[in-house]
């Protein structure tokens, strides 16, 4: 698997803006691409990659709002740092109430949107990272036979190898044998290893 | 008839009772107040009339007078007096007056002769009597009394030669009747005082032309003095006053004459008694002798004084010193000033000019207060114009920001990345120039803005200046287009394909463009997005230019559509009600009007026109 540099998505629909953010993050080494509308992002779907949306509010037909919610009915959803010409409390406070990493205003410092920008790719690779792990492991269960399975919900369940030999009906040994094996599999190392994977199992993002 | 004879006494007594019955009323009439006055010279004559004036004037009401008139001189002779005193004699036998009243020195005369056989023991008073003529008789009787006059010839001369001291010359006009030769003979005894200051030429007898063609001769440095004459050279009859006014108005210099009947016939005027005090003096006399007093006790003066007489008219023509005219001179027919004529109707006249003045004065004030109170209206709704912008302004704060950040944060962008390029040492000339482009055209971008904010909002003063409506709503489209975009509304503005000449503020007319397109925001707020446009054109025909603007919004109730330009009018919940009110001020200013039109759930159209600009551009009030 090769890892990907980070793409920075620009929607904006003041092309003079638009432009002059496009310079920018390429001066400071980030890859960017400028989109002029909420229905031209949407219509390029971008590839599978790292990184994260620069966003304007206002904007005609569907505002910079409009796509952050479209953006979290996706599976993969691109962090967003707003930047907005004008700050109005209402737009701002449900921006971030809707998980924007920031909201910035026009004209903005560059540390500034370099920093918010920073912290929605980190957020993203970090959100990647959780989302790889969690396939990991989710193949991983999927990879357990129905025995095993039936084992690992006994540990989980806090029982122990004689129990659970009883209440499959099958030796001790089996069950230790069994246990070795789906411990391999999942990568845990101990009975409470595997409880916190069962945990997360449980809340493992989309 | 012896039989009779007590019967013929008895009868004579009843006659004599009769008698004294018949007598009673006789004594009775005696007992009322008649006074007989008896003039020297006919009825007409002016003297008489003013005498009898005076006369009447005194006398009670009451008393009864009567008038004879011996017409001297004009009749004389010893058998016309006879048959005159005859006449009186019948006349006034059953009615005999209390007092008798010589009017003239004839008059005069002729009663102190026939008193004692006309009318016996009455009082008489006599009046118009020269004093020269009492000392000329035996000394009156006691019941005879009256003040004497003095016909002053000398004094009225003199008054001559003094108004006109260049004169050098004096002439005397006097006629032939015996009363002309008396006047004549008076004159020439007192005329000697003057020999030395003037030559004096009598005109004694001649006919009345030749005395009026000598007058009309005479040179600057003559004045006349007549007592005019009762007969000509040709036995022609005249009044003195008549003879008086013939020669003033024939003379070429000045004529004087010693009576005052002679004033209003064209004389300058002279020393003279005055007949109407004659008349006023013998009636007071009259009074106190019907009264019972007796004649030896009046105190009576001892002359009736001559007064200065003079005809104000004549002063002016003859050039006449006023300075020279006594102070206690009677003045007659002087032009009396305005105000001397009509005092009352002048303080009327000046009262009602006052107040109208008064009034005019107060109007004025009125008016101009007025004009102030306009100007400070209009002013008022020009601040309240900017106020509202003010307010609108704050509305568009979002829309504003959004516009001048947006240029804004493009320059710091832009400035950040030639910073991170010169900082990374590579060559970047052609990207760094065009940042530098790129940021200039951002910057001008922004002050465009700015200069439109500060247009709109500035307190500027009141312009008048033609402009092209079309530009102006072009230059609002930055202001506008934002803050539609903002509410998600779609703003289309669509110019007139031709000018649209007007004249005046073109900020106010954007002020109104700036009402009617928020309202039409307003209007569709909250719509689907398909009913959220509004559309603001200029059109233009032969003679209106008119601004519309269209939205697809609710509409207007229709009863709310007369009352929708009425100030504090609103429908909105937030609404102050003071926009579409400052825009119809503003519309109107420019000498346009505004309406609106709607059908309710189609959307409302708001339409301002005004008239095409001349090359004069005379918009609006002035």
């Amino acid at each position: 698997m090769t890892t990907l540099s980070p793409l920075i998505h620009v929607v904006d629909d003041d092309e003079s803006l638009r432009t002059a953010l496009l310079r920018l993050l390429d001066a400071a080494g980030f890859e960017a691409r400028g989109y002029a509308s909420t229905g031209d992002f949407l219509l390029r779907p971008p590839p599978d990659r790292p990184g994260c949306v620069l966003l304007d509010v206002r904007m005609p037909g569907p505002s910079g709002l409009d796509l952050q919610a479209a953006l979290r009915c996706q599976g993969s959803p691109l962090p967003v740092v707003f930047l907005t010409g004008y700050a109005d409390v209402a737009a701002s406070v449900r921006a971030m109430k809707a998980g924007a990493v920031d909201f910035l205003t026009k004209p903005v410092e560059r540390e500034a949107l370099f920093e918010a920008l920073q912290r929605a790719l980190d957020r993203d690779a970090a959100q990647r990272a959780a989302r790889a792990e969690a396939k990991r492991l989710r193949a991983a269960f999927a990879a357990l036979t129905p025995r095993e399975r039936a084992v690992f919900d006994r540990i989980v369940a806090g029982q122990i190898n004689k129990q659970i030999a009883d209440a499959l009906g099958i030796a001790e040994r089996t069950v230790k044998l069994q246990r070795a094996q789906l411990m391999a599999k999942l990568g845990a190392n101990s009975a409470a290893e595997l409880g916190r994977l069962a945990e997360r199992l449980q809340h493992l993002p989309d | 008839m012896p039989t009779a004879s007590p019967n013929a006494r008895s009868s004579l007594v009843w006659l004599l009772v009769a008698c004294g019955f018949l007598l009673a009323p006789a004594a009775l009439a005696g007992e009322t107040r008649h006074v007989l006055v008896l003039y020297s010279n006919h009825r007409l004559l002016p003297a008489n009339l003013e005498f009898e004036a005076g006369l009447r004037e005194t006398l009670a009401d009451s008393t009864e007078l009567s008038a004879e008139f011996l017409d001297y001189p004009r009749f004389d002779g010893a058998s016309y007096i006879r048959a005159l005193a005859l006449f009186l004699n019948e006349k006034y036998a059953r009615r005999p007056p209390g007092v008798l009243v010589a009017a003239g020195e004839e008059s005069l005369d002729f009663l102190l002769r026939h008193r004692a056989e006309l009318f016996p023991r009455i009082p008489m008073v006599h009046g118009a009597v020269a004093r020269s003529f009492l000392s000329s008789l035996p000394p009156l009787p006691a019941d005879v009394v009256g003040v004497p006059i003095e016909y002053d010839f000398p004094g009225t001369i003199d008054l001559a030669l003094r108004w006109h001291p260049r004169a050098r010359r004096l002439v005397v006009v006097t006629g032939t009747s015996a009363q002309d030769h008396a006047w004549e003979a008076k004159l020439r005894g007192e005329i000697s005082q003057f020999q030395d200051r003037v030559t004096v030429e009598f005109l004694v007898g001649l006919p009345t032309d030749a005395i009026l063609k000598r007058l009309s001769e005479l040179g600057g440095d003559a004045v006349v003095f007549t007592p005019g004459y009762f007969e000509d050279g040709v036995g022609r009859q005249f009044s003195p006053r008549e003879a008086a006014r013939l020669m003033a108005a024939a003379a070429a210099a000045p004529v004087y004459g010693p009576f005052d009947t002679f004033i209003g016939t064209g004389i300058v005027g002279g020393s003279m008694p005055n007949f109407g005090a004659m008349g006023r003096q013998a009636g007071e006399i009259a009074n106190a002798l019907l009264a019972g007093v007796a004649p030896t006790a009046l105190r009576l003066p001892e002359i009736m004084l001559p007064t200065v007489n003079v005809d104000w008219r004549q002063v002016r023509r003859w050039d006449i010193d006023a300075n020279a005219i006594p102070g206690d001179a009677i003045v007659r027919f002087k032009e009396p000033t305005f105000l001397e004529a009509h005092r009352n109707e002048a303080i009327m006249a000046a009262a009602v000019f006052l107040l109208q003045a008064g009034l005019i004065a107060w109007l004025l004030v009125e008016r101009r207060r007025r004009r102030l109170a306009n100007l400070a209206v209009q002013q008022q709704r020009f601040e309240l114009a900017h106020a509202a912008r003010l307010a609108v302004a704050g509305e568009l704060t979002g829309a504003i920001a959004h516009e001048i950040n947006q240029p804004l944060g493009a320059i710091l962008s832009n400035a950040d990345t030639a910073d991170l390029l010169l900082a990374s040492g590579a060559d970047q000339r052609d990207e760094l120039r065009a940042i530098l482009a790129d940021i200039r055209r951002d910057d001008l971008r922004a002050s465009v803005v700015i200069q439109r904010l500060r247009a709109l909002l500035a307190r500027q003063p009141v312009e008048r200046q033609p402009f092209d409506l079309n530009s102006a709503v072009r230059e609002m489209e930055p202001v506008l287009q934002p803050e539609a975009r903002r509410r998600g509304v779609a703003l289309e503005v669509r110019p007139a394909a031709t000018t649209a000449p007007l004249v005046g503020d073109r900020v106010q007319i954007q002020q109104v463009l700036l009402n009617l397109v928020l309202n039409a925001l307003d209007a569709v707020n909250g719509l689907p997005e398909a009913r959220r446009t509004v559309a603001v054109s200029v059109e233009r025909d032969a003679d209106r230019v008119i601004l519309v603007v269209r939205d697809r919004g609710h509409g207007i109730a229709p009863e709310h559509l007369p009352k929708l330009f009425d100030s504090f009018f609103s429908t909105k919940r937030r609404g102050m009600g003071l926009g579409l009110s400052i825009a119809r001020t503003l519309v109107e200013v420019h000498g346009g009007r505004i309406r609106a039109e709607s059908r309710l759930g189609e959307g409302a159209v708001f339409q301002a026109e005004w008239p095409v600009a001349g090359d004069a551009g005379s918009l609006g009030p002035a």
